[in-house]
């Protein structure tokens, strides 16, 4: 069986004018499989996410004309004259499986430990199966990088803390607020970041939300998009008292709330804490107003902080998702090589056997009638004594490194003249059907999305 | 029996200790294997503290209530027990590092000093005295709880506040949340000094209606009833929360710690009066 084979483009070899003009949406992929089967594979699966679009297939034969495919491939999005060869890369074998693993545990993403690609690649499998053009090679295979994803997640900290800003602000209430059903969060201004902050605070079940801008419209449009409520601006502050989190970007030359503003307002509202998050360059809001009990004020550096400390310790995980990628990788070919191995063993056995036999029926009438027991024992245990070293190394073969019960299957089949193996049906393989992108502890953020 | 005292006496503080260490590992190192056993081991910790209690009540003949070493493994167990009902009822699983601490001092103290006496003042076999002895401790178990909540809720506030954001922020729960647990875990300890401190005093004028009540225990203890008394009162009526409310805490813990073991060292009695 010819080997598996990656051919694609992500982040790391193409920038994003060329990933978003080869990206396939769920209807591209669906009219691309069934071609690419017709033509090259018999097994594919098509992964487009907007870092990365990458075909993993097993070749109809050995010896796939990689420019030619690569022509097709692209032709398929008319985009020959804009992608050019070096923004591809080839994997195949071993190799090609561990990149599909990386991927899957997210360390392959541009954020280690993106949690939205795992679903990706679940959608698909998913799309392959649909199309029929999955095959049980490539099902197995994609179940281990399942199993790899979940082990990463469930036993490294490689998806831990959040990796942006406006999650790491979210994350921050969380430390403060034990229910953020119950609290209140007013945005002031509506630049990019704070924007995500409010999606993240919606994401994550924030009681009530209101937004003040100087430009209504904007104003009324974020508050449809997010189901809150429009203040005005110029009175913000009479508002302040019922508001647990604040979170502030407007361009302004001076603080537009001082640490006497903050102190007043502390007395109002009983001393209860107070998030303030200043996303504001300059600054919006007076920097000592972190000194008054229970005001928590934050800019944006404190995020930048966090952020930096979550990269390095997902960085520092990633060796351990290797271990994982390893052990999955490892379990997965030894599987593909029993796959080879043991039809073989059962040929080779039934091909003796079938001489054995035939050679008794030949010349059984030379024995008498009472030999004809210890004939059929003698002849068994001269065939299981010659055969014997053969499977003990062919079993030995799956122990044994890379492909090395592979290349054995090969040499054994051709010595013993055994006709080529039939294809193994598809079947036996445990069903999983892709999952939702997780959506719980730690959402996907603008900066961990594939 | 007796061989099974002696046990649970050098015993418990190395099973203590043990449980320590394990969440600790689960909260400084995130072992999964500590996050795993550290519950079950000190549930049968607990199960054996309680084994060595009544072996000991059944062997000496009185509960073990009789002298401040065996009040603290009394306090020990309690609250040991009390951080596990806390554990199983709101599911926050990473303070018991700071907890269980106390009771392993508690126990190690008490097993260090602890005496085997058959004999004693036969005022201390008094049902009165067993309620008023259980409520205090029950009482002081749950100050401590809510003490260690106080002391979690500083670190993390000075962690959010000062932009530092290690181990404590990513393990503790809420500020809110602790301050709740804190706060519920003081409400229960008042409510139970206080009906420690009026059985006592009731006990007190039937046994020795000819005694003075300057007692240095008794002023100690209205000392600490009237800390919470007003934390409390300040909470309700004049809102008082977060780090204040934190701190008059852990006064009053203080006090009460002080109350518990350097007035006895300096006293040879428990209470003036016997």
């Amino acid at each position: 069986m010819p080997d598996l084979f990656v051919i694609g483009i992500s982040h790391r070899t193409a920038s994003i004018d060329i990933r978003e003009r080869l990206w396939f949406s769920k209807e591209e992929i669906r009219n691309a499989l069934p071609q690419l089967k017709d033509r090259f594979f018999r097994e594919c699966v098509l992964l487009s996410t907007c870092n990365r679009t990458e075909l993993y297939g097993f070749p109809r034969q050995s010896g796939l004309d990689r420019d030619n495919f690569r022509k097709f491939f692209t032709g398929l999005k008319n985009i020959d004259s804009v992608v050019r060869p070096e923004h591809f890369y080839n994997l195949s074998g071993r190799e090609s499986a561990r990149h599909l693993f990386r991927v899957a545990t997210g360390i392959d993403s541009m954020i280690p430990g993106d949690v939205q690609i795992l679903g990706q690649v679940k959608e698909a499998y998913s799309l392959a199966r649909e199309c029929d053009t999955l095959g049980l090679v490539s099902a197995r295979l994609f179940q281990s990088a399942f199993h790899a994803g979940k082990r990463s997640r469930a036993e490294t900290g490689i998806s831990e803390g959040a990796v942006s800003i406006s999650y790491g602000a979210v994350e921050l209430a969380g430390k403060i607020y034990a229910d953020l059903h119950r609290k209140t969060a007013l945005l002031l201004g509506a630049g990019k970041t704070s924007e995500l902050t409010l999606k993240h605070l919606r994401s994550k079940g924030i009681g009530r939300l209101y937004i003040a801008n100087r430009t209504l419209s904007k104003a009324l449009e974020l508050a449809e998009r997010f189901e809150a409520s429009v203040i005005d601006f110029d009175s913000f502050k009479s508002n302040l008292k019922s508001i647990d989190i604040l979170i502030s970007s407007v361009s302004s030359p001076q603080y537009i709330l001082t640490s006497g503003d903050l102190s007043r307002l502390m007395k109002e509202r009983e001393n209860r804490a107070l998030l303030v998050i200043d996303l504001g360059v300059p600054r919006n809001i007076d920097p000592t107003a972190n000194r008054i009990e229970n005001v928590f004020l934050h800019d944006i550096d404190t995020f930048k902080v966090i952020v930096d400390k979550n990269l390095q310790k997902r960085h520092a995980e990633i060796p351990k998702v290797e271990k994982i990628i390893e052990e999955e990788l490892s379990r997965f070919l030894h599987w593909k090589d029993s796959l080879e191995v043991n039809p073989t063993i059962e040929q080779l056995e039934a091909a003796v056997e079938a001489i054995r036999q035939k050679e008794i029926d030949k010349y059984r009438h030379r024995f008498r009638p009472e030999e004809h027991e210890t004939l059929e024992l003698l002849t068994r245990r001269i065939i299981n004594k010659i055969l014997h070293p053969p499977l003990v190394t062919l079993r030995q073969g799956l122990e044994g490194r890379d492909d090395e019960g592979i290349r054995m299957v090969a040499l054994t089949r051709r010595l013993f003249g055994l006709p080529s193996q039939a294809e193994p049906a598809f079947g036996d393989i445990e069903d999983e059907r892709p999952e939702q992108a997780d959506t719980g502890e730690e959402a996907p953020t603008e900066d961990e999305t594939e | 029996m007796k061989l099974f005292s002696v046990i649970g006496t050098y015993l418990l503080p190395l099973l203590y200790f043990f449980s320590v260490w394990l969440y600790g590992r689960g909260f400084f190192r995130g072992s999964r294997v500590a996050e795993a056993i550290k519950t079950p081991f000190l549930a049968s910790t607990l199960l054996l503290h309680l084994l060595y209690l009544s072996n000991r009540t059944l062997w000496l003949g009185h509960p073990p209530v009789t002298s401040i070493f065996e009040l603290m493994s009394l306090l020990s167990f309690c609250i040991a027990a009390g951080y596990l009902y806390l554990e199983a009822r709101t599911r926050v699983r990473g303070t018991g590092y700071f907890i269980i601490n106390l009771s392993f001092f508690f126990q190690l103290f008490s097993s260090l000093f602890i005496r085997d006496e058959r004999n004693v003042n036969p005022i201390l076999q008094s049902n009165w005295l067993g309620v008023h002895v259980a409520s205090a401790l029950l009482g002081y178990a749950a100050i401590a709880i809510s003490a260690a909540y106080g002391f979690l809720y500083l670190m993390l506030y000075h962690e959010i506040k000062a932009t530092k954001f290690g181990v404590i922020y990513k393990k503790l729960p809420s500020l809110e949340v602790l301050e709740g647990m804190s706060y519920r875990s003081a409400v229960f300890g008042f409510t139970l000094l206080t009906a420690a401190i009026a059985i006592g005093i009731l006990w007190f004028r039937r046994e020795f209606p000819e005694s003075s009540y300057f007692d240095v225990k008794l002023i100690g203890s209205m000392l600490i009833w009237l800390l919470y008394g007003v934390g409390l009162l300040g909470k309700r009526i004049a809102g008082w929360r977060g780090r204040k409310m934190v701190i008059l805490s852990l006064s009053a813990f203080g006090l009460a710690v002080f109350s518990l073991t350097a007035i006895n060292f300096i006293f040879s009695e428990f209470h003036t009066f016997y």
